[in-house]
């Protein structure tokens, strides 16, 4: 509007590079690297994740100790790339399955408004359980298989899933359903081509703001019992047991965060970019 | 309470919940016959493990847990790093969030960090805050609050940048200064925005605090009763514990949901 888009971009470049560049100095004059790294720590610390070697020998710090955040992680064989990977998957995973039970649900309960008023009061319930509560609960049945650390991620998905899709069937599709139907428009039709067109930017809002939830879930799932993943790697590696012994080394946190915030977004950018595509017929009147 | 006049809606919420209730009920007596007691875990087997306590069974391990104040000790810590959290969260963000959305300059400024610390999740940033806060209540606190500010920044944000132009011009032709456009302008017109991300951050600072009390566990506090439920294993306590966690936030909610009913009244009126 006012200000055009270059002069924008340029003041936030130069606030990120102010802040990188603050940071840096800082990290040089507090001179405790244990509790901020360098700017060459953390590129260290990001070069042996990536690559999967130790620049220097004995790089990480409290190396003599041998419980190492950084060399521990590197003896398992933790990457950065491969922790990225198992992350995503689990994500996805949660998205897709959480996703269609949350949005088949909010559609059901947005269609039928009996079935709203039985089903909300025992979905406000199971909102209310933060999912990683469930976790130890769940462990019981399932064991530490994998299934065990997507329940809390599906289940998390798909309570964030539900409202904006019923909200979205409930409010906005009843008076295009209406002229619809008094169009003559019946069953399938009605379906595809009036309520789901109605529905889908809710939806697809809803989404990823559960795309946010279902990024949180992963990395807390996997701060608690994973082997692999970025919430793994933060935490440092090794078993549950042995996870609270390992002195954290805030460059491999800062790294992990840094590939948790990038993957984060890049999930963000391209739900957005398919929600554009998807939804072109409504650019006129769109808003972001 | 429940007349024959009383709607549609709440007669059929009760008929819900009652039939989950009851369907527990038969569930739990069904399963504490048949399932299994002794279950694997990971190295070894443990004994007598109820996996779908009774009611009995829950009852008498809640009974334990008030008269031993365990589980009042533990809702009151988890309660106050949540009050404390959001309102400290809430303190930062909202104020961040209209200034934002009000100065184009500084939106631009800040944006890639808020864009940066909107997709890291908060529990990323735990080990960071007990290395450098150190241990006790600050990391703690200080994550629901992180947690919290980025939510009520987006919030404030959007409701600021929602105001109608036309509000903003016709204050500016009438001579109003900037004190006065944002306390009778800007303020009630993002109210709504403002009090609903309030409400989305207490769900969220709830989900935080249990995550953060069970990765770091200290005695009084809800996560550590789950988590120390969680290792013997004893699941009346943990279903105790679910179960006071989910009435906490629900709870909250609802105070929000209140504030924010209250504070908007004046804008319904006209809606009508």
């Amino acid at each position: 509007m006012k200000s055009s888009g270059g002069r924008r971009a340029a003041l936030g470049l130069l606030s990120v590079a102010a802040l990188v560049g603050g940071y840096g100095l800082a990290a040089q004059v507090y001179g405790q690297p244990e509790i901020l790294p360098t700017l060459g720590a953390l590129l260290g610390a990001f070069h042996g994740l990536l690559t999967g070697q130790a620049a220097v020998a004995g790089a990480g710090l409290h190396a003599h100790h041998g419980l190492d955040h950084l060399s521990g992680l590197i003896k398992e064989g933790v990457t950065l790339q491969g922790a990225l990977l198992a992350s995503t998957a689990r994500v996805l995973v949660g998205m897709v399955v959480g996703g269609l039970l949350g949005i088949l649900t909010g559609l059901w309960m947005g269609w039928n408004r009996a079935a709203a008023e039985y089903l909300h009061p025992v979905y406000v319930l199971f909102r209310s359980v933060p999912p990683l509560a469930l976790i130890a609960y769940v462990m019981l049945w399932l064991g530490h298989a994998e299934a065990h650390l997507l329940v809390p991620i599906v289940y998390a998905v798909f309570t964030t899933a539900v409202i904006p899709t019923y909200h979205g069937a409930r409010d906005v599709a009843d008076i295009y359903v209406k002229a619809a139907r008094a169009l003559g428009a019946r069953g399938r039709l009605l379906f595809w081509r009036v309520l789901v067109p109605a529905v889908a930017p809710s939806v697809l809002s809803g989404l990823r703001y559960a795309l946010l939830i279902a990024w949180m879930t992963t990395v807390g799932v996997e701060m608690l019992m994973a082997n692999n993943g970025l919430g793994h790697l933060i935490v440092g590696g090794g078993l549950w047991s042995s996870r609270l012994q390992v002195a954290v080394d805030p460059a491999v946190v800062m790294v992990g965060i840094v590939g948790l915030a990038t993957a984060g977004a890049a999930m963000d950018a391209a739900a957005r970019v398919l929600g554009d595509r998807l939804m072109g017929w409504r650019k006129a009147a769109r808003r972001w | 309470m429940v007349t024959a006049a009383a709607s549609a809606p709440v007669r059929r919420a009760l008929v819900a919940l009652v039939a989950l209730a009851l369907l527990y009920g038969v569930v739990s007596e069904i399963g504490s016959r048949v399932l299994p007691r002794r279950i694997w875990m990971a190295t070894h087997y443990i004994e007598d493990v109820e996996l779908t306590p009774r009611y009995a069974s829950l009852a008498e391990e809640a009974v334990f847990l008030v008269r031993a104040g365990i589980l009042q000790a533990s809702v009151l810590v988890s309660s106050g790093r949540v009050l404390a959290g959001v309102l400290l969260g809430a303190a930062v963000g909202l104020p961040l969030g209209l200034a934002m959305g009000r100065a184009a300059g500084l939106e631009s400024l800040l944006g890639p960090w808020v864009a940066f610390f909107r997709f890291t999740p908060a529990f990323a940033l735990l080990p960071l805050y007990v290395l450098w806060f150190g241990f006790g209540e600050g990391p703690r606190v200080g994550l629901i609050a992180t947690a919290v500010a980025i939510v009520t920044l987006h919030g404030a944000f959007e409701g600021a940048r929602r105001i109608p132009r036309v509000y903003l011009d016709a204050a500016a032709s009438l001579g109003a200064g900037r004190v006065l456009v944002l306390r009778r302008l800007v303020l009630p017109a993002a109210l709504p925005s403002l009090v609903s991300s309030v409400r989305i951050a207490t769900a969220l600072a709830w989900v935080t605090i249990v995550v953060a009390e069970l990765i770091k566990p200290a005695m009084p506090s809800l996560g550590y009763l789950l988590a120390l439920a969680g290792a013997y294993p004893r699941v009346p306590t943990i279903v105790v514990a679910i179960a006071t966690t989910g009435v906490l936030v629900l709870a909250s909610d609802v105070a929000v949901l209140v504030a924010y009913r209250w504070a908007t009244r004046w804008m319904r009126r006209r809606v009508g």
